[in-house]
């Protein structure tokens, strides 16, 4: 039986926060599928006689120092930031919740290592630990994401051992061991599927740390690398062009702001939705 | 609670152990023999070698790694690879620059959130409400380094207001330091901003709407007293332990905020270090910035658990 | 809550009165992007270091702005006839900083220092010819060399061989002594680098400022606001593309001179795919130079063949930059066995935005034929273990040298000491070439030997050198007497700072 104040719970009308949140995110994870087949000029070809153009009619957004479209490569970057944000935080459920869930059931020693590596690996500021294991391997966009899920792996994995701990002195839990079910049983058949949903809701909020650390990352050179049209990249490489074309920094600026909004309002939404007496302490 | 605080000093001194292995390990990957970075690219081999035995950089890598842990703890943090100096003096300067950022950070994102969130409870629904929640919510969906440049482009290019970067020593002056410190210090507080004024704002909401403040409306006290004096106070605990956390957060921030700022900081000396595989400084900057951390996050830790009332008097109480 | 008010408001009013100058009038305050790791001059490597080196430091020539070299710490020297010993008589009544007069045992320990590889002096080849050093008597050096070497003393002109005192060697990094027109008074690393006049320097009237401030400002926005809010008074090699800017500025000038420095794709001769001069040549077909210099430098550089650049004398002229002939180079990748093309890895500077820029402009043009490029932005100190002389493919570029000599042989000769750093080219003909232009000093002959080198490495293309860069300075109209020198350096003898 699932616990109260699910969010599948059926004839509760969607808070404006969460129709806000589903229509920017929804919207810009279409735009960001449908980038190569909407973005109106190719994204990554050079072009001498359009360079630093305001936006106008064809180039919306105006054009950047290498003549190319910012839209179009806005779009394009669309994809780059989304797959970050949601390919870091998957990493990071991957490896955090079997962590977590371990933790929070077989308890003891097990338990405690597991905690103290978390600790370890909690002991810095996640950009500062992105930045020494980026620092071993020549720079990649898909490096930087496994980073980024890897930087935020104890924080999952602590949620998912807090769930676990007060999911599994529940009356079904005890009643699955009195049936003699199996540990893989009780963890993934009974435990998993009612601890998802705060994960699932935390993870939201993941998604828009490791879009934020990951552009910070490839803003610093540790992430994508040119000609990607990665956000962090663009400003990055705008900001010698502020006084000549300042369009160049702030349409992915813009479209940061809003991705993480709309990421923030949806999660937010969900989480007031599922259990409105939560306050859960979020640690960035 | 004594006993508490013993156990996770001991666990935090624990976890700098780990911590300074991990980057240990780590460093021992980083693509470049610095043996070729001290003598340059047309060192014949044998000098090479040479230099390789005298740092003894041909040892194993935990013998490396003790000889460097027992020099720490003896007070030599080592010569900079680079800068050809100690990095002691080296690491206190910065880091005494990086905690005047911090801490002044700290204050004023205490100050102006706790203050922006009242306001946005005062107002609750009111255009001053929206406004607050917008202005916070972009400083942290934007990353730093974006609040940088916008600062960078407005304040010292257009209006010429503020320098635009570096750090003039408090010996050039006070209001020369204190304008050096103005950009940086704007970038860090906004991008921090929302934490603290979003909750804030709601828990004085829920105060505000109490029993034990429509008593004091109700005894006839001025509506300032019963703001300032009842509902905030008890408003302020969850906002605290925010705060807390936001220390450790300033820290990650200073990284990227340094760095744009030309900001002599341990956040750029890390980033520096990482930069030119200057290995040893790279290890004392990161111990001394996990020690902070760690304490920062201890304290935090300690705050939620003293103020929050469930903890405090046991998971029955409240 | 009121009177916190009122402190805040009166902290943020003190913070935006006027700043009192952090400087004594007449110290000029000059800006760089990069800070200096190195305050040894025999193991400097970057141009902000070189700045530095310049105010400090003398060598026995100087190479004024003009390009011409003159005598500094030698007044006079001669070779003998087979051009293998060379005497360099000293200036009488050079001191340095710390009080000692200069004597002919500085620069033999100077050399001696150099020549030796546990320095690690970059410098070091550029002595190989050189068998043995002697101190005469107190103000004469003898040079012994293994080969006859016509332009000598021009070399001595370089950053690395500057002169240094024999007693102060281990305080070099700390401490640095000179002769040069400003002394070091203190150095905070990453932040900034002081340096006073030098009252007693040697030729009279010199220098005519109080002090240097060297500032290190990495980010260029930043540098470019400090410029125009006048915190600093010049801007060393500004930005390419902040130039535009400052054109009709009412506080500033800009200050540009045409350069030998240039910057290229290097390509490794002797790993695949490039060890087929066929592959080399496709990819220089499909090149644009001057689109590159477009790009990269916002028009501020000239296309060339070669380290001379097109300003020279000895420049090619008869030689043409042919349009990109795609047809052409994917019939030559096809002959070589490449006829899909192929894929290769690149590296490029982080540091350096010209060069990253010329990296994302080549890949573009190398596309049209089926070369695949991917770029991987690589800080600059990891390039001398890992990608210099290794890598398939790189963006690198190397500042002016003071002879055609020094830009050339060691980067192109089959033995030079920076070939094997940079393409491992060998070609036979090259070498001839560059042994004849050793042996003589006859300029039209010069002129006709390194007018056919021009030739044969543009057709066997080591590498694609795209372009000569000026070299830009954005100086406040407050600033008297500066003129920027293709060696990139700074200039500063005899420059004042208006009241």
């Amino acid at each position: 039986m699932p616990p109260e104040g699910s969010v599948f719970a059926p004839r509760k009308p969607l808070s404006p926060q969460l129709k806000a949140g589903l229509a920017i995110t929804g919207a810009i994870i279409l735009l960001g599928l449908l980038a190569p087949w909407i973005a109106p000029h190719p994204w990554d070809t050079i072009s001498m006689r359009t360079r630093f153009l305001p936006p106008n009619a064809t180039y919306w957004l105006g054009t950047d120092e290498y003549g190319r479209d910012v839209l179009s490569r806005l779009l394009m970057g669309t994809r780059l930031s989304l797959a970050m944000g949601v390919g870091a935080t998957a990493f990071s459920l991957a490896i955090g919740v079997p962590i977590g869930l371990a933790a929070g059931y077989f308890r003891g020693w097990i338990d405690e290592a597991l905690m103290r590596a978390a600790d370890v690996l909690m002991a810095l500021p996640p950009i500062m630990l992105g930045l020494l294991v980026l620092a071993v391997t020549p720079p990649a966009l898909w490096k930087t994401a496994l980073a980024v899920g890897f930087v935020y792996v104890p924080q999952i994995a602590r949620l998912a051992r807090s769930v676990t701990l007060s999911l599994a002195n529940e009356d079904f839990i005890q009643a699955a061991k009195a049936r003699a079910e199996s540990t893989s049983y009780i963890l993934f058949r009974e435990i998993l599927p009612n601890a998802w949903p705060p994960l699932i809701v935390e993870a939201s909020l993941r998604v828009t740390y490791a879009i934020l650390l990951g552009s910070a990352l490839s803003f610093l050179g540790l992430g994508a690398q040119p000609p990607s049209s990665d956000w962090g990249l663009m400003i990055s490489e705008a900001r010698s062009f502020l006084d000549r074309a300042p369009w160049i920094a702030f349409a992915p600026g813009l479209a940061m702001c809003l991705l993480v909004i709309g990421i923030n309002l949806l999660g937010d939404g969900a989480r007031e939705r599922l259990d409105p007496r939560l306050k859960a302490r979020v640690k960035a | 609670m004594a006993a508490y605080i013993a156990r996770r000093i001991v666990l935090i001194t624990l976890v700098l152990v780990a911590v300074s292995i991990l980057v240990f390990a780590i460093t021992t990957l980083l693509p470049a023999n610095v043996a070729y970075l001290i003598l340059g690219p047309f060192a014949p081999p044998e000098q090479v070698r040479a230099l390789e035995l005298k740092l003894g950089l041909n040892d194993p890598v935990w013998q490396q790694y003790l000889r460097w842990a027992g020099a720490f703890l003896s007070g030599d943090l080592g010569e900079s690879t680079l800068m050809n100096r100690p990095i002691a003096p080296l690491l206190m300067e910065a880091l005494g620059r990086s905690l005047v950022l911090t801490c002044v950070s700290f204050v004023l994102i205490a100050v102006i959130g706790i203050g922006l969130g009242v306001i946005a409870a005062l107002r609750h629904g009111r255009p001053p409400d929206h406004t607050v929640s917008i202005a916070t919510y972009l400083g942290i969906a934007v990353p730093e380094f974006f609040w940088a440049i916008v600062v960078i482009v407005i304040f010292a290019a257009w209006l010429g207001w503020l320098p635009a970067s570096g750090y003039e020593p408090l010996s050039a002056g006070f209001a020369v330091w204190a304008k050096h410190l103005i950009a940086p210090t704007l970038t860090l507080v906004f991008g921090h901003l929302a934490h603290v004024s979003r909750l804030t704002r709601s828990s004085m909401i829920e105060v505000l709407q109490s029993p034990y403040v429509t008593a004091a409306r109700a005894k006839g006290l001025p509506e300032r007293v019963v703001v300032l004096h009842h509902a905030l106070r008890n408003a302020l605990l969850p906002s605290i332990t925010v705060l807390a956390l936001d220390f450790g957060r300033l820290m990650g921030g200073i990284v990227v905020v340094e760095t744009i700022f030309a900001y002599p900081g341990l956040g750029r000396l890390v980033v520096f270090s990482i930069q030119n595989r200057d290995i040893p400084t790279l290890q004392a900057a990161i111990l001394v910035v996990a020690a902070i951390y760690a304490f920062a996050n201890l304290v935090a830790d300690l705050l939620y658990a003293f103020l929050n009332p469930k903890i405090r008097f046991g998971r029955h109480a409240a | 809550m009121r009177k916190f008010l009122t402190l805040l408001a009166l902290t943020c009013a003190l913070a935006f009165v006027q700043a009192l100058p952090s400087a004594a009038q007449g110290t000029l305050r000059v800006a760089l992007g990069t800070t200096l790791s190195q305050l040894d001059p025999a193991k400097t490597t970057i141009g902000d270091e070189y700045v530095y080196v310049h105010l400090v430091f003398n060598g026995l020539s100087r190479i004024d702005p003009d390009m011409t070299v003159k005598p500094d710490l030698a007044e006079s020297w001669s070779a003998s006839d087979d051009l293998k010993t060379w005497t360099f008589k000293l200036r009488p009544g050079v001191k340095f900083h710390h009080g000692r007069a200069l004597d002919a045992d500085d620069v033999v320990a100077t050399m001696k220092r150099i020549l030796d590889p546990a320095t690690g002096s970059r410098a070091r080849t550029s002595l190989s010819m050189v068998d043995n050093v002697t101190a005469i008597d107190a103000q004469t050096v003898k040079f012994d060399l293994n080969i006859a070497y016509a332009g000598f003393a021009d070399i001595f002109a370089d950053r690395q061989l500057r002169i240094v005192p024999k007693d102060k060697l281990a305080e070099l990094s700390t401490q640095p002594i000179g002769t040069g027109p400003f002394m070091f008074k203190s150095w905070s690393p990453g932040d900034r680098l002081e340096l006073i006049k030098n009252p007693d320097y040697f030729e009279k009237g010199a220098p005519k400022l109080d002090g240097v401030t060297l500032r290190i400002v990495p980010e260029s926005a930043a540098r470019m606001a400090a410029l125009e809010s006048a915190s600093v008074d010049l801007v060393w090699s500004m930005p390419y593309e902040s130039v535009e800017k400052f054109k009709n500025h009412p506080n500033v000038r800009i200050d540009s001179v045409s350069t030998p420095t240039w910057d290229g794709v290097i390509l490794n001769n002797e790993r695949p795919p490039f060890n087929d001069v066929r592959v080399r040549q496709a990819l220089a077909l499909t090149i644009d130079k001057a689109a590159i210099v477009e790009l990269a430098l916002f028009g501020q550089g000239a296309p060339t063949f070669s380290p001379i650049p097109p300003s020279h004398p000895y420049f090619n002229k008869s030689l043409k930059f042919s349009p990109p002939d795609i047809a052409k180079a994917r019939k030559l990748l096809a002959e070589a066995g490449y006829p899909n093309g192929f894929d290769v890895p690149m590296q490029v500077p982080q540091e350096r935005e010209q060069r990253v820029r010329v990296g994302v402009t080549v890949r573009d043009m190398a596309r049209a034929a089926g070369i695949r490029i991917s770029i991987e932005r690589v800080p600059f100190a990891s390039y001398t273990a890992n990608v210099a002389g290794k890598a398939q493919m790189y963006v690198d570029g190397y500042f002016a040298r003071p002879t055609i000599d020094t830009a050339i042989h060691p980067f192109y000769y089959s033995q030079g000491s920076w070939n094997k750093q940079l393409w491992l080219y060998k070609d036979t003909r090259v070498d001839q070439l560059l042994d004849e232009a050793r042996k003589t000093n006859d300029e039209a002959a010069r002129k006709a030997i390194f007018e056919k080198f021009q030739a044969i490495v543009d057709e066997t293309a080591p590498g694609i050198v795209a372009y000569s860069a000026a070299h830009v300075n954005g100086v406040s109209k407050k600033v008297e007497g500066f003129r920027s020198t293709p060696m990139q350096w700074l200039e500063l003898k005899s420059v004042s700072l208006k009241p």
